[in-house]
């Protein structure tokens, strides 16, 4: 291959873009606010944790479900923000990733100077059940006709699946989740932070088999965000930062597969690290989209921390835990923070930024110099749409 | 009868319909119609919980994923078989379709 072959293969890196000030609007059980409300809480935060003043936001950045029939454009209004880069990221567990990818960009070339990117939802009793029944035309159609079991039905489908392939079993799923509950009775931002043994997962309740009540996340209201600015900018302000050293995404990847047991993390990651000038042993901490245990040991195969298939090995050979050898979904990840709406595809961000930050308290990994976040949106029929992936570094 | 999309111009078969054919981008997506549809079940969960109240009283209910001999993959309900069997996907009483091993 040329090295003319290569330049056009391989995208330009982040250098000179920084993330700043992750924020959360704590996650509720259900709400009586819209999902505006949460936005403009997580926005107000992001300006009150910056000082940067309102009108020099000039980038935008918003994802949600339940924001809707408004969507970023009607939400300017609403906020009485003007930016000149404004995106629309209907992306789910993805968005947060990709969000920060349009707003890397959007600042490197000019087009804005300071994004504020920000995803959050409310939940009520009909707003879970509205957003499945009208999810997209396939789904509709060709899903929830079929007992209307929603995402936990859909990845049941994968888990048995990956099951069968792979020889996985409920006991490495529950050892995901209680190593996360442990992480997350260190975060006081969790909604879930009662103890879990493995013997409370394995006896819980069936929802749709093999998953059972804590393979599923929790659906709640809330809200999470960040800045994206360049590191002068940042010094200038006085913010701490983190640096973006790579970022993939991938939409409808392998679509030839029969069932999905891959994402479309297979097909970028040798990008992704060789852009971030690290492999996966040089990241101290992971946070992957956990809407299921399954769905994050196929994100340690696809990124590259084990080979296809060798999932269950993996889970079986490391601690997840913040001290642990492979410290994973620190915050307690959804399956313990409870799912936002398309929050849930911030999550990782912001608990990867406030790792790198030194800001995350009794749950600080130690050294944390490098992380690795993932996400993983949309099951429009079958599987996952989107996937995305970024390494951040320690600035 | 059950109705499978097949495209006229590139010969592919695809589900869930759509008004053109996701292969080549034709837009003349034709219906074919047969008894039952033979394929083999991927993968099966069983429904403890549905969102839908209307569902509830069926509870529990068996799902699966069944990959067509013609190609598709569809979700149906699977009426009495198992992962990895071969079956024959039909539409039911209910105008759903259901897999019958």
């Amino acid at each position: 291959m040329s090295s003319r072959d290569q330049v056009t293969k391989s995208a330009r890196t982040y250098d000179g873009v920084v993330l700043c000030c992750p924020v959360t609007e704590p996650y509720v059980r259900r709400s009586e606010h819209g999902a505006a409300w949460f936005l403009a809480r997580a926005l107000r935060r992001l300006i009150d944790a910056s000082g940067v003043a309102r009108h020099a936001i000039d980038g935008l950045c918003v994802s949600s479900f339940t924001l809707l029939p408004d969507t970023a454009v009607a939400f300017t209004q609403q906020v009485g923000l003007s930016p000149r880069v404004l995106e629309w990221l209907p992306m789910g567990g993805a968005c947060g990733i990709v969000a920060l990818r349009r707003a890397a960009r959007a600042v490197q070339a000019g087009d804005a100077e300071v994004v504020a990117c920000i995803a959050g939802d409310t939940a009520n009793d009909r707003s879970f059940r509205d957003l499945l029944a009208g999810f997209s035309t396939f789904s509709r159609d060709a899903v929830y006709p079929y007992g209307a079991g929603g995402p936990n039905a859909s990845f049941a489908l994968i888990a048995d699946a990956y099951m069968r392939a792979t020889g996985a079993t409920r006991e490495d799923f529950g050892k995901l989740a209680v190593a996360q509950r442990t992480n997350a009775r260190r975060n006081p931002l969790a909604l879930l932070r009662g103890e879990l043994t493995l013997a409370d997962y394995l006896a819980a309740r069936p929802i749709a088999e093999p998953h059972h009540l804590f393979d599923c996340v929790m659906p709640c209201a809330g809200a999470d965000g960040f800045l994206v600015m360049t590191e002068t900018r940042a010094r200038t302000l006085g913010l701490k930062f983190v640096r973006v050293l790579g970022a993939i995404e991938r939409h409808n990847a392998f679509p030839d597969d029969p069932v999905a047991l891959r994402g479309g993390w297979a097909m970028d990651r040798d990008a992704l690290w060789s852009q971030a000038g690290i492999g996966p042993k040089d990241v101290q901490l992971v946070q992957t989209y956990d809407d299921y245990p399954v769905i994050s040991m196929l994100q340690f195969e696809g990124l590259g921390f084990c080979d296809a298939g060798a999932g269950p090995a993996f889970v079986r050979r490391h601690d997840f835990t913040v001290d642990g050898s492979f410290p994973h979904n620190t915050g307690g990840g959804q399956l313990s923070m409870g799912q936002a709406g398309a929050a849930g595809g911030y999550l990782g961000l912001v608990e990867a930024m406030r790792q790198l930050l030194g800001d995350a308290t009794e749950r600080q990994v130690a050294n944390a110099r490098h992380a690795l976040v993932s996400g993983f949106g949309m099951i429009n029929y079958d599987r996952g749409l989107c996937s995305a992936a970024a390494v951040l570094g320690r600035a | 009868m059950i109705k499978l999309q097949r495209c006229a111009d590139c010969g592919a078969a695809q589900y869930p319909p759509r008004e053109f054919c996701g292969a080549c981008l034709s837009d003349r997506a034709a219906w074919e119609t047969a008894d039952s549809l033979p394929g083999q079940v991927l993968a099966c969960t069983t429904l403890h919980h549905s969102n839908e109240p209307a569902f509830r009283p069926r509870l529990p209910l068996k799902v699966g994923l069944v990959h067509l001999d013609a190609g598709p993959v569809l979700i149906c309900f699977v009426m009495r078989a198992a992962a990895g069997d071969a079956v024959n996907v039909r539409v039911g009483p209910d105008d759903l379709l259901e897999a019958i091993g």
